[in-house]
């Protein structure tokens, strides 16, 4: 525990000096490989909205799993109004009256409100196996009235937008007899209306004694609604405060703290050649919305904004998996229409997050995947020459340095970095100009880490130009030559070499309008 | 509730479905017949579209509750061809009995189900391969029953529940609507039948609300089990005899149906009425097609093309 969290045992506010309905001591949570939470402490009090902050992969998922049963704690104590007890899975968890309530909705599409707040509780009738469906739907009513949501009980739950919907799992958690809501991310998929919407029925929900743990990204919201705030990092606890007692710029800082430093340099992007990648206020669905950059040969560019920022669905839309609503997107001067055969086509590489399911073909063999995207190019006469593709796929093979038996290998036996390795040759191998990485890093060691970056500048070095989604602000920081920061589907701000720090990123990233 | 269904805002009323293919499909059909196919709108005829889809409706009611679960039964047709000549053997051996040979039937009907929804439901085999495999079970069984011959001398007793009436109503019809309204009261007013729009909407939800969700599978699929043992009075009533043949392939009428009444085949979104309008569909589509003497073999391609005609109306529905 820090100094800090000592220090904010209030005092001066009535409600807040209630004491904790919920304690959490010292949780320890390891993984292999991973501490994911490190002795965390943590205290909810009725009536009281305790946000959690922290950068992507701090421990606020894992903590709220720890709360809610799903994970359970190496070490650590809870307390339930000041007598302990013990949350060995979900049940314990709702017994003690704690809901969460998650991003993805645990709703059936196509049954109505009241039949899902009520999913396995229903209210018997009379005939054996019958539901009292006027109590059901009276009940419903009454807690929809909690939440102020004028909606007929009868509407099917596939009809409501997201926000209703969210609120629907509220009123079931509410049904159950929920005293601990955890919220997580609650707004993130909300536009302002009905982020306006849910706070009315978050400070009903708090008027009425019920406890909540927020996670947020957002600094608006964080003060808005927070009446404490708590700091995760790397999974620690590093910092509590009162709403008052702290700012935007000091919270961030406590959550980007400082990091291991990467063994890692290269000679920045001086004189960047022609333009690779030209996009003009790109909009996809509702994560992307007015999108315009420009990549230049020779350059890494960074994409960075927190998960759920948007970032993925603009290089989605970029390489033309995902339709595209509006804008333009042009690569080497070239508009890209169609999809993503286009795309590859005009020397677009795409080197996905999900490696194993959008990247590889898992069974199939290092050679046969680092011929793939080559079949209609390289390899593209009208007969399929097997000799032709393996002399392919060895080049490929040595100029990566795959660690592999040889060509026929499956691609499932490599590790993280040499799966990687064969996503970006199997890129190669087409001749594209032009590689968009979604979490290059992602689920590889250090040691490949630094390879795949070498490997990344030596592209760049040979005239390819990159774009490049990390989640990881350091590897940002310490790899591109520029970045783009996205909040809520939009580009908020372009960081030069000069500007490219984590502060920079993370504050760009979290500040509301 | 209705102060409250008023003062609701608009944007979200209580539901109202589109008028779905199947009805658009049903209305044009039965009016082109009308103009084309001779005698099709007398009495008789009518009544024999009736009759002829009673045996359907059993069978495709149950398949929308399993379709509804992202699941499938691939045989319910050979069941109930099963079903049928075990009838008529039971009838044959007990002097024309129904007493004794309905439940002999029944209990076929129900262990085919209980295989079916064990396979699927606890041993986690695909629906489409776990029914595959009973269908060629069912197929098999009925031979080895009827050693490749028609059981015939069933006696008079299975007669009057195809041809007879009761308050001027042919019995076969009302089959069907008894069918109808006691699958429609499962699926809308029991706890069953709201976890059967869980289990193919979230089965995850589901399971964690608490419920056993394999149980509640298996079920589904006992129940389409069970209406194949019961639809086999009204099959081996109108041949009055049991033939090793007589349904196969009925599912493929029974899935296009489904598929015509707009239920979806994911996220257990069903319309059991869609079902009835779809089974409607189809018999007066044969029926009409019999009229004007075209042979079953080009049948079998129209009901095809209606259920992709059905589909892509709904399609269009849905996208604007």
């Amino acid at each position: 525990m820090s100094a800090a969290a000592v220090a904010v045992e209030p005092t001066r506010d009535g409600a807040l000096a209630s004491p904790p309905l919920l304690e959490l001591e010292g949780i320890v949570k390891t993984f292999p490989g991973v501490r994911a939470l490190d002795g965390v402490s943590f205290a909810i009090r009725p009536g009281e909205i305790h946000m959690l902050l922290g950068e992507n992969g701090a421990g606020k998922s894992s903590l709220m799993k720890v709360l809610c049963g799903v994970y359970r704690a190496d070490e650590g104590r809870f307390r339930h109004l000041g007598r302990e007890v013990t949350i060995r899975g979900p049940a314990d968890a709702r017994a003690l009256g704690i809901a969460v309530i998650f991003q993805e909705f645990s709703l059936v599409p196509y049954l109505d409100i009241a039949q899902n707040v009520f999913l396995g509780r229903e209210p018997r009738g009379r005939l054996p196996g019958t539901v009292d469906r006027a109590a059901m739907h009276r009940e419903a009513r009454r807690l929809l009235d909690t939440l102020g949501l004028d909606l007929d009980t009868r509407t099917p739950v596939h009809r409501l937008g997201v926000a209703q919907q969210q609120m629907v799992e509220i009123a079931k958690a509410l049904s159950q007899q929920a005293r601990v809501l955890v919220l997580d991310e609650p707004t993130a998929a909300l536009s302002d209306r009905e982020s306006e919407r849910l706070f009315a029925a978050i400070a009903r929900l708090k008027a009425e004694g019920v406890a909540m743990v927020y996670i947020s990204h957002r600094m608006a919201e964080v003060f808005e609604l927070g009446d404490r705030i708590t700091v995760l990092r790397d999974g620690r606890h590093v910092g509590s405060f009162l709403r008052g007692e702290t700012t935007p710029e000091s919270l961030v800082s406590l959550m980007v703290g400082r990091k291991v430093d990467m063994a890692y340099s290269r000679e920045y992007c001086t004189a960047p050649g022609e333009v690779a990648l030209e996009v003009r206020g790109l909009n996809a669905g509702e994560r992307v919305q007015d999108v315009s950059l420009t990549v230049r040969a020779g350059e890494i560019v960074g994409l960075c904004g927190l998960v759920g920022s948007g970032r993925t669905e603009v290089v989605r839309a970029i390489f033309g998996a995902d339709p595209v609503t509006g804008g333009e997107v042009r690569v080497f001067g070239r508009p890209r229409t169609g999809g993503p055969d286009d795309a590859a086509r005009l020397g677009v590489a795409l080197i996905p997050e999900s490696r194993k399911t959008e990247g590889l073909a898992l069974i199939r063999s290092v050679g046969d995947n680092l011929v793939m995207s080559a079949l209609q190019g390289a390899l593209g006469s009208r007969w399929f020459s097997p000799a032709a593709a393996l002399r392919l796929s060895r080049e490929q093979i040595d100029a990566l340095r795959i660690a592999t038996p040889g060509p026929g290998q499956r691609v499932q036996l490599l590790s993280g970095g040499n799966q990687q390795k064969v996503v970006i040759g199997k890129w190669l191998a087409a001749k594209a100009r032009l590689f968009i990485f979604d979490e290059p890093t992602r689920g590889i060691d250090v040691g490949a880490k630094a390879e795949i970056f070498a490997l990344i500048d030596g592209l760049v070095k040979a005239g390819a130009a990159v774009l490049m989604i990390s989640s990881e602000q350091s590897e940002i920081v310490k790899v591109c030559d520029r970045a783009y920061v996205m909040r809520g589907g939009r580009i908020v701000g372009e960081l030069g070499r000069d500007r490219l720090t984590e502060e920079n990123i993370v504050g760009l990233g979290m500040h509301d309008g | 509730m209705a102060e409250h269904a008023l003062a609701a805002a608009p944007a979200a009323r209580a539901p109202r479905r589109e008028t779905p293919g199947a009805a658009w499909m049903l209305g044009a059909l039965a009016l082109a017949f009308a103009l084309l196919a001779p005698g099709f709108l007398s009495s008789q005829n009518l009544v024999n579209i009736a009759n002829q889809s009673a045996i359907l409706l059993m069978i495709a009611l149950p398949m929308t509750l399993i379709i509804m679960t992202e699941g499938l039964d691939l045989s319910a047709g050979s069941v109930l061809t099963l079903c049928s000549v075990v009838l008529a053997a039971m009838l044959v051996r007990t002097g024309g009995s129904i007493g004794l040979s309905l439940p002999a039937s029944l209990a076929v009907g129900v262990a085919f189900g209980v295989v079916n929804g064990l396979l699927v439901a606890r041993a986690g085999v695909p629906p489409f391969v776990a029914t595959l495999g009973t269908l060629g079970a069912a197929q098999g069984l009925a031979l080895v029953v009827t050693d490749g011959q028609s059981i015939v001398g069933l006696g008079e007793s299975l007669g009057p529940l195809y041809t007879g009436t009761v308050a001027g109503l042919p019995v076969p019809l009302l089959f069907a609507l008894a069918s109808w309204a006691a699958l429609h009261g499962l699926l809308y007013h029991t706890r069953f039948g709201t976890y059967v729009f869980a289990l193919g909407g979230n089965r995850d939800a589901l399971r964690f609300a608490g419920v056993r969700v394999e149980r509640c599978l298996v079920w589904v699929y006992v129940l389409g089990g069970a209406m194949s043992g019961l639809a086999a009075l009204l099959l081996t009533a109108r041949m009055n005899a049991g033939h090793p043949t007589s349904a196969i392939g009925m599912e493929f009428d029974a899935i296009a149906a489904v598929a015509v009444g707009g239920t979806s085949f994911e996220r257990g979104n069903g319309w059991l009425f869609g079902t009835v309008l779809g089974v409607f569909a189809i018999g007066v589509l044969r029926n009409g097609l019999n009229l004007m003497a075209i042979p079953s073999s080009v049948q079998v391609a129209a009901i095809g093309v209606l259920v992709i005609v059905a589909l892509l109306i709904d399609g269009f529905g849905r996208k604007r």
